[in-house]
């Protein structure tokens, strides 16, 4: 026989059949006919399926046999009930995934190391005084040549460049670094060598760069003789010595260079010669720390370095103080809010794994009830209150095992669409997002350890059933029945779904006052071209001509109301900040400096073409040049900052060189870095007085064309730069308010990962209350019938239904709004301009709550109103 | 059968039981019939008690069991003492006369 249990089975069979066939014998031995023989036999023998039920219980195989019986029995039970079997697996899988999908981005973004060899000793360079951590070259190499605990210092920048290959330009995101980066990194290269101290030693010293394994398949269809290849990058020829292996994306987490080139070469690239000024903070720094060297040595260094710096070059460094922090994310730029984001953002997740497992718990327990006279009746048949609890664990496990399963798919289907995701940004940006396969274990574990916990809850009812009382009295024991715990569940289920949808709503509300921010720049019905003159050889004159005569064609195309063009765009490019001294400055060290300003380069014409209004004064002007008097346009923000007052034509002020510009114009505030800044100071210089290579073109088309118009624009002006010169890399031409996507992009993640937990709430709540509402009508219904019978009135009738439910939700909802409040608190963490206060979302919280409330009451109600009794009746 | 059946004290049964293999293998019913003879009638085994201590015993290894034709008619489960069961028994023995003789002593005193 192919099964151990099996053949037990009928080994017990026939040892109990002996015993009663020796019985019978011994009856007929004193005289009894062979019938009154086997009847005594039988009664003194007594209930043979209890004896064979203790006799499994001893065996040594009992628990193997016994089990594949239980689960032969919870998929019977489960094929007979799916409805309950779905809910509660949906339930299970929608808590996990959300908790898989939140932890698979943490561990992507936050929790997993740089993919670098020993990379624990692999940290970002920082400054304690701003988040930013980006530095002059000048401070790198002193912090490089300084100390005695950092094996590698290296600096980098991302620059957009002109790679020549196969006859065609295309833009590509490079990093230029410096001679010890792939030293710090510590890879190995794929093909030929990497970039190393002898390519970095002076500008000029070498012509050498390294591909990146996606460009290099991307660029150069992987070919494998590309070592010693001369391409042109910025019109200057370089020779491909190396691919960096496949998995390497820099030193950021986020980010996907093309190509390395050595920063010596800065200049020659057309990036504006800043290598050597300690006032151009361009680069930032990553670090490898020597093997067996501890944090707080280093930071003792890092102390000690700063100290002399700061003696050394009181004018620029006088701030200067250092430290290391975790390296990917831009240090704690990107990290720190990146970090709280996703811990606010986790605690949603367990808020809605726990109302999954509450409304898991009260599915059991309904579960249980309604299975009272079964269970009854197999206690009576000889089994132990063990073995009925074994089964509802058994029932339990392969629920979450199935709801495990469906978390796996969801969660994976979820982090591949997150990873594949490209940023609407033209940046290098991505995910490097992968599903662990090691995280599936902790989801099968979670799921099982959620399940039978909860598939627990109803125990103490298993152990106290009393197989008497519940078959005689069946299921009619329930009118006025205390509160028992799925009740309790259900409302704590409702309390943390409430929070939840009060984050959602919270997030959404920021969402739309984000939306609607005044940003100074109106960015519809206008185009924005961008490009880098000097990645085509441009520079100074060359350049200014080259400007002024697309600016030329541009404003005589149909449709073109304003046209102009500045070196960077607020929002889309931030312009860096500079320090602004006031006109009686004579000491220009930083701590005397009035503030720091934005600083844009402009031409004419580029507020009309932004849709900034302009309060006071003219705009820049093509007859400001390098022989006239320095002048700028200020924004508002900047005149208050500095005058006290918004009266600030023909006022001066002074720039970190000691250079007096006179104000000109006043334009209105508007958002330069971020939309969540506060008001910040802005001043733009005219183009013709600061000549630059970088060009951000910006068209806007009369206001009641359509957005076909608009895309159409983008297209012209692209053909209209090519025709000029066909070898310009451009590396943006569309419409301003797709490229305005990124800034929108933290505010709208957030609304989406909120909205989607807030949905993940709504859902489970919906089943939980309509769960528990059809139950508690189904169990009523005899009494509900007699009520019909009796002349009970529909509302009668419904508050002796559902009356208890609506106390329920009511109750948990306003719990949930309480705590939603409450934690308003670490919302703000999360969302932008987070206010629970806000009435419009409390509302809004209600009304969602009453909605769903209904709705998954609807169903329950609408069967209690059309009882027939006389049906219901008859039939028990 | 008689009213003289008196209830075993727990942890007795399978003491009993592995005496009463000890003599020869042996099937249930035989070892409930042989308790009962040899207590005169006052130890009376249930099928219910029985059945499940064997199961234990056999579990535990100090039974093992074969399926034999029995004198009378139909197929037997027979169970006999293994070398541990014979082991057991002399230690059990041991224990239950120090544990009676020291209730006696108690109950003379």
């Amino acid at each position: 026989m192919p099964f151990p249990w099996s053949r037990m089975e009928t080994d017990l069979k026939r040892e109990l059949a002996h015993h009663l066939y020796e019985l019978t014998a011994e009856f007929e031995r004193r005289g009894y006919s062979h019938e009154e023989a086997v009847r005594m036999a039988k009664r003194e023998f007594g209930g043979a399926e209890q004896v064979k039920e203790r006799c499994r219980d001893e065996r040594r195989w009992a628990w193997m046999s016994g089990l594949r019986q239980d689960f032969t029995f919870a998929l019977r039970q489960m094929r007979r009930s799916p409805g309950f079997a779905a809910t509660a697996v949906l339930t299970l899988a929608l808590g996990i995934a959300a908790n898989v999908i939140v932890f698979g981005v943490l561990q992507g973004l936050v929790l997993r190391p740089l993919d670098l060899p020993h990379a624990d000793r692999v940290m970002t360079l920082a400054r304690a005084d701003q988040t930013y951590p980006i530095f002059t070259w000048p401070e790198v190499r002193d912090v490089r040549d300084g100390n005695t605990v950092l094996s590698a210092v290296a600096a980098w920048t991302m620059d957009s460049f002109g790679l020549e290959a196969n006859g065609a330009t295309r833009p590509v995101w490079g990093w230029q670094v410096s001679g010890q980066y792939f030293e710090v990194t510590g890879i190995q290269p794929f093909l030929g060598r990497l970039l190393d101290r002898a390519d970095d030693a002076h500008p000029g010293a070498s012509e050498a760069a390294v591909l990146s394994w996606p460009a290099w398949k991307s660029e150069f269809n992987g070919d494998p003789g590309i070592v010693g290849k001369t391409v042109r990058i910025n019109k200057r020829p370089y020779t491909i010595v190396g691919v960096t292996p496949e998995g390497f994306y820099g030193t950021e987490k986020f980010m996907q260079p093309s190509i390395f080139v050595p920063m010596a070469n800065e200049a020659s690239l057309g990036g504006g010669d800043w290598l050597e000024s300690r006032q151009s903070h361009k680069v930032w720094s990553i670090v490898r720390i020597q093997d067996g060297v501890t944090m707080p040595q280093v930071q003792t260094e890092l102390n000690t370095i700063a100290a002399r710096l700061a003696r050394q070059y009181p004018k620029e460094e006088e701030k200067l103080s250092l430290k290391l922090t975790r390296p990917g994310l831009m240090g704690d730029f990107l990290g720190a809010p990146a970090r709280a984001f996703l811990a606010g953002v986790l605690v949603l997740a367990g808020i809605v794994l726990l109302a999954a497992c509450a409304n898991l718990g009260s599915l059991f327990t309904a579960r249980t009830a309604d299975r009272t006279r079964e269970i009854a009746i197999r206690m009576a048949i000889g089994s132990s209150r063990w073995r009925i609890v074994r089964q509802i664990l058994v029932e339990a496990f392969l629920i979450s095992i199935l709801g495990g399963a469906c978390a796996c798919g969801l969660a994976w289907t979820a982090l591949t669409g997150l990873g594949n995701w490209h940023l609407p940004t033209e940046y290098p940006m991505s995910f490097h997002i992968l599903p662990q396969p090691s995280l599936i274990p902790v989801v099968f574990l979670v799921s099982v350890l959620a399940g039978v916990l909860f598939g627990l809850v109803p125990l103490r009812q298993i152990l106290k059933t009393d197989p008497n009382d519940a078959i005689k009295s069946g299921s009619q024991s329930c009118a006025g029945r205390r509160w028992a715990v799925r009740d309790l569940l259900l409302a704590a289920q409702i309390a943390l779904c409430c929070v939840t949808v009060t984050a959602a709503f919270v997030s959404l509300r920021g969402l739309s006052r984000a939306m609607t921010v005044d940003t100074g720049i109106q960015p519809k019905h206008a185009v924005l071209a961008k490009f880098e003159l000097s990645t085509a050889g441009y520079s100074g004159t060359a350049a200014d001509r080259f400007q002024r005569r697309l600016l030329e064609e541009v404003s005589h195309l149909p449709g073109v109301v304003a046209a102009g063009y500045a070196n960077n765009t607020p929002l889309v490019n931030p312009a860096p900040g500079s320090p602004v001294f006031s006109q009686q400055t004579t000491d220009f060290r930083s701590s005397n400096q009035a503030f720091g300003a934005y600083v844009f380069v402009i031409s004419p014409g580029y507020f009309a073409a932004a849709g900034t209004p302009l309060l006071a004064g003219r705009d820049a002007s093509f007859t400001d040049t390098e022989k006239t008097p320095a002048v700028a346009v200020v924004n508002r923000q900047f005149a208050r900052r500095l005058f006290h007052s918004d009266d600030a034509v023909g006022r001066y002020f002074k720039n970190s060189s000691g250079l007096s510009i006179r104000i000109v114009g006043v334009v209105a505030d508007g958002k330069y870095l971020s939309l969540s800044e506060d008001p910040e100071p802005a001043a733009f210089r005219p183009i013709s007085q600061e000549a630059t290579a970088k060009t951000s073109l910006i068209v806007r088309i009369r206001p009641d064309s359509s957005d076909a118009a608009t895309n159409d624009m983008a297209a012209t002006i692209r053909k209209i730069i090519r025709d000029l010169d066909s070898s310009i890399p451009i590396r943006e031409s569309s419409p301003l308010n797709t490229q305005l996507g990124l800034t929108f992009f933290p505010s709208q993640v957030a609304t989406g990962a909120l909205g989607l937990f807030g949905a993940f709430g709504l859902l489970l709540s919906i089943a939980g209350t309509f769960g528990l509402a059809s139950y508690t009508v189904g169990k009523r219904l005899r009494e509900l019938s007699i009520r019909v019978a009796l002349g009970g009135q529909a509302r009668q009738i419904l508050s002796a239904a559902l009356g208890r439910m609506v106390i329920l939700l009511g109750s948990g909802s306003l719990v949930g709004m309480l705590l939603g409040v409450a934690a308003s608190r670490l919302l703000s963490a999360v969302v932008y301009q987070a206010s629970a206060q806000d009435p419009f979302v409390l509302l809004s919280v209600a009304i969602t709550m009453v909605l769903t409330g209904s709705l998954s009451v609807a169903g329950p109600v609408r069967r209690a109103l059309h009882l027939d009794p006389a049906k219901l009746l008859r039939e028990q | 059968m008689t009213d003289k059946k008196t209830d075993l004290i727990q942890g007795t049964l399978d003491l009993l039981i592995l005496k009463t293999v000890a003599h020869e293998p042996i099937h249930g019913y035989g070892i409930a019939q042989r308790i009962l003879l040899t207590s005169k009638d006052i130890l009376q085994v249930q099928q219910g008690s029985l059945y499940p201590a064997l199961h234990r015993l056999q579990r535990k290894g100090l039974l093992t069991s074969e399926w034999r034709e029995s004198g009378s008619g139909p197929m037997a489960k027979y169970y006999s003492l293994t070398a541990a069961g014979r082991k057991s028994l002399q230690e059990e023995k041991a224990q239950w006369q120090r544990y009676a003789g020291a209730v006696a002593l108690v109950l003379e005193s």
